[in-house]
């Protein structure tokens, strides 16, 4: 289970940094007090436009970022107090976060499924079942900087899940997919729902939040501005589908904040 | 430490199977080292050679009597083409053609020069000049010179005193008769022993250097550093895993550099043994090998402990690579001081200075004055520095700011 209560995260921007965003503050409010709860069992979903603080939020989930304000809990614990406990019931993938090139995706596998203090039987146990799932098994030897972008996603996502952890933390799980291989990384997700998993996902993608997500959270500069199932959001917002009710929210918290 | 060992082992694989890795960290270096000191001792030869074999041009003015005769007796007309010139004869000219170097030597004799010997009384008589003119930047003109000297003005020397004393015995009290006894492994250790302190010195750090950027800068640039902070372990043990691993690579390719240089001594000795005379034998007791063992230990802690925070704290490798140039110079120079202060006395607070005081505990572990206060000193400081390092290392890794520039 995640729960956020009241994050915010800031950062202070160099002056380099504040000349490159045009902007006379010096600090950035990348996310302003969000809330929100995920359970057991449903893919959770992170909508918004780029740069409105869904990474953010999913990093301070990952321990990778300290809140400024507000608490995480995952499983029961404090990112912050107790981070070792929370990395380890955690599988987090983002785009930024890559496997050493000059490895092979099973020694990879390996080295990560020692980090979590796995035994070898039950490593080898974990690679054979997920490498078939995604197919690997065929490049598992070859070194990573020879694969092409689809296989690296696969081989990361497949190192990501080695401690089958309870909490599944996907930064834009399928950008620069294929359509087969998002497929199949949006299809392992659903399974992973069914085994009782917790997934949290960012995506500006609607359709994959449409078709994916158990319930939405819409962020809009770094505020949370919506939340719910799909109809949820459609009948709060009066609208037919999830685009429209997106850009609804879009215009009312975008006018709110310029006033 | 679980965490650790799995690190270190796999910081180990990354550099061992890959095979261009090992050519240019640890087979190339070799290489080059054992090729630039044969070349610089090929080249020595050869400009020696060719001096030898040079006709000076050498022009003599007023040549005394006989002189002639002395000159064709004692062959030294196979080194060198002489000119003579006579008394009116401009001297202006050849002494610009010496600074042209067209003329190596120009010996000028005090007129009269064999009649004022001859005249020579008592003391205070007046004693005749031979002056020479030579150009010090001409390879050439200075051997004219020596030769000259040696060949000529010094036999004259002694011939002339003997006609005049009747008896050269009175002009030796005593005799000195000289045995060198040395063997050629020995000079070239006393080389070694000059050198050593320096060669450890900054060669293990070179070591760090090229590893230690790779490791932590190239790490996070590439995004693989992130995928270690989300494992379940303390910042704390990929800080030891990775400080461990690159001090294991650190000394191979260290020991790879020193085993080069050793190996190619021998070619450098014979050009440069000349200049070279210490006293230093290379015969280790087995304290002084865990002495030395123990000082290079706490100098690569050090080392990659000071590669690794500058490293991290960088954003680029080319950024990490621009902050550790000056520090090797740094390091460069503290070794290089230690070799010019051979002799010289040191305080004990010279041995506190980390990185100085460790070259200069090698350099008395190889005479064998090195006390165990130097030796205490020199290596608490260094590792006290390193202690101070790695926890700020440690505090890095866990600043959001520095890991991930937020």
């Amino acid at each position: 289970m995640i729960e956020i209560n009241g994050l915010t995260k800031v950062y202070r921007l160099s002056k380099r940094q504040m000349q490159q965003m045009k902007t006379k503050k010096n600090i950035k409010r990348a996310a302003d007090g969000i809330s929100l709860t995920a359970k057991e069992g449903e893919i959770y979903g992170l909508l918004g436009p780029n740069g409105a603080g869904k990474t953010t939020t999913l990093r301070c989930v990952a321990t990778l970022l300290k809140p400024t304000e507000g608490f995480i809990k995952v499983c029961g614990f404090d990112t912050v107090k107790q981070s070792k406990q929370v990395r380890d019931c955690i599988g987090f993938l983002t785009n930024e976060i890559k496997l050493d090139p000059q490895f092979s995706s099973r020694y990879m596998f390996e080295f990560f499924g020692k980090l979590h203090g796995l035994e070898v039987k039950q490593i080898e146990e974990r690679r054979r079942e997920l490498f078939s799932y995604f197919g690997i098994e065929a490049f598992q030897d070859k070194k990573i900087e020879e694969l092409s972008t689809g296989m690296k996603q696969k081989a990361a996502i497949a190192v990501s899940l080695v401690h089958d952890p309870k909490v599944i933390i996907f930064d834009e799980p399928t950008s620069g997919l294929d359509i087969v291989t998002a497929r199949n990384v949006t299809d392992y997700l659903k399974l992973l729902k069914q085994r009782g998993k917790l997934v949290i996902i960012s995506t500006h993608i609607m359709s994959e939040a449409e078709k994916l997500c158990d319930r939405i959270g819409i962020i809009i500069n770094g505020k949370k501005a919506a939340e719910g199932t799909l109809t949820q959001l459609l009948q709060q917002t009066e609208t037919s589908d999830l685009e429209d009710a997106f850009f609804e929210l879009y215009k009312e918290n975008n006018l709110d904040d310029e006033k | 430490m679980k965490g650790a060992k799995t690190i270190i082992s796999k910081e180990l694989k990354r550099v061992f199977q890959d095979k261009k890795l090992i050519f240019s960290l640890f087979i190339l270096p070799a290489i080059m080292v054992i090729g630039i000191y044969a070349l610089i001792g090929q080249l020595t030869t050869s400009m020696t050679k060719n001096i030898d074999e040079h006709i000076s041009n050498v022009v003599i003015q007023n040549t005394p009597a006989g002189l002639k005769d002395f000159i064709k007796a004692c062959g030294y007309e196979d080194t060198a083409q002489i000119s003579y010139l006579d008394t009116k004869d401009t001297v202006e000219e050849v002494k610009q053609k010496v600074l042209d170097e067209t003329v190596d030597l120009f010996v000028v004799f005090e007129k009269g020069f064999l009649e004022n010997i001859a005249a020579y009384k008592k003391a205070g008589d007046k004693i005749p000049v031979v002056e020479l003119y030579y150009n010090t930047t001409g390879n050439y003109s200075q051997a004219a010179k020596n030769n000259f000297e040696a060949m000529i003005l010094t036999p004259l020397e002694t011939s002339l005193l003997g006609e005049r004393l009747g008896n050269l015995e009175l002009l030796n009290v005593f005799e000195t008769k000289q045995t060198v006894i040395a063997d050629e492994d020995k000079a070239n250790g006393q080389f070694l022993a000059m050198m050593l302190p320096y060669l450890i010195t900054f060669l293990l750090f070179v070591g760090a250097m090229s590893l230690g950027v790779d490791s932590f800068t190239g790490e996070k640039e590439r995004g693989t550093m992130a995928s270690m902070l989300l494992a379940p372990i303390k910042r704390q043990e990929i800080v030891i895993g990775k400080l461990v691993s690159l001090s294991i690579l650190s000394g191979i390719s260290a020991a790879v550099y020193a085993a080069a240089m050793i190996l190619s001594m021998p070619m450098m000795a014979k050009s440069m043994s000349n200049g070279v005379e210490m006293n230093v034998s290379l015969h280790f007791t087995f304290k002084q090998i865990i002495m030395l063992i123990i000082i290079m230990m706490c100098m690569v802690i050090l080392y990659v402990a000071l590669v690794g925070l500058v490293a991290i704290i960088a954003k680029t490798s080319k950024e990490a690579n621009t902050y550790v140039s000056p520090i090797y110079i740094v390091v460069l120079l503290a070794g290089m001081i230690t070799m010019f202060q051979g002799g010289m006395e040191k305080r004990w607070y010279q041995f506190a200075i980390p990185v100085y005081g460790n070259s200069l505990a090698i350099q008395n572990l190889m005479t064998n004055e090195l006390t165990f206060l130097q030796f205490g000193l020199a290596v608490g400081s260094t590792l006290l520095l390193a202690i101070i390092l790695m926890a700020l290392l440690t505090k890095s890794f866990n600043s959001e700011k520095v890991m991930f520039n937020a």
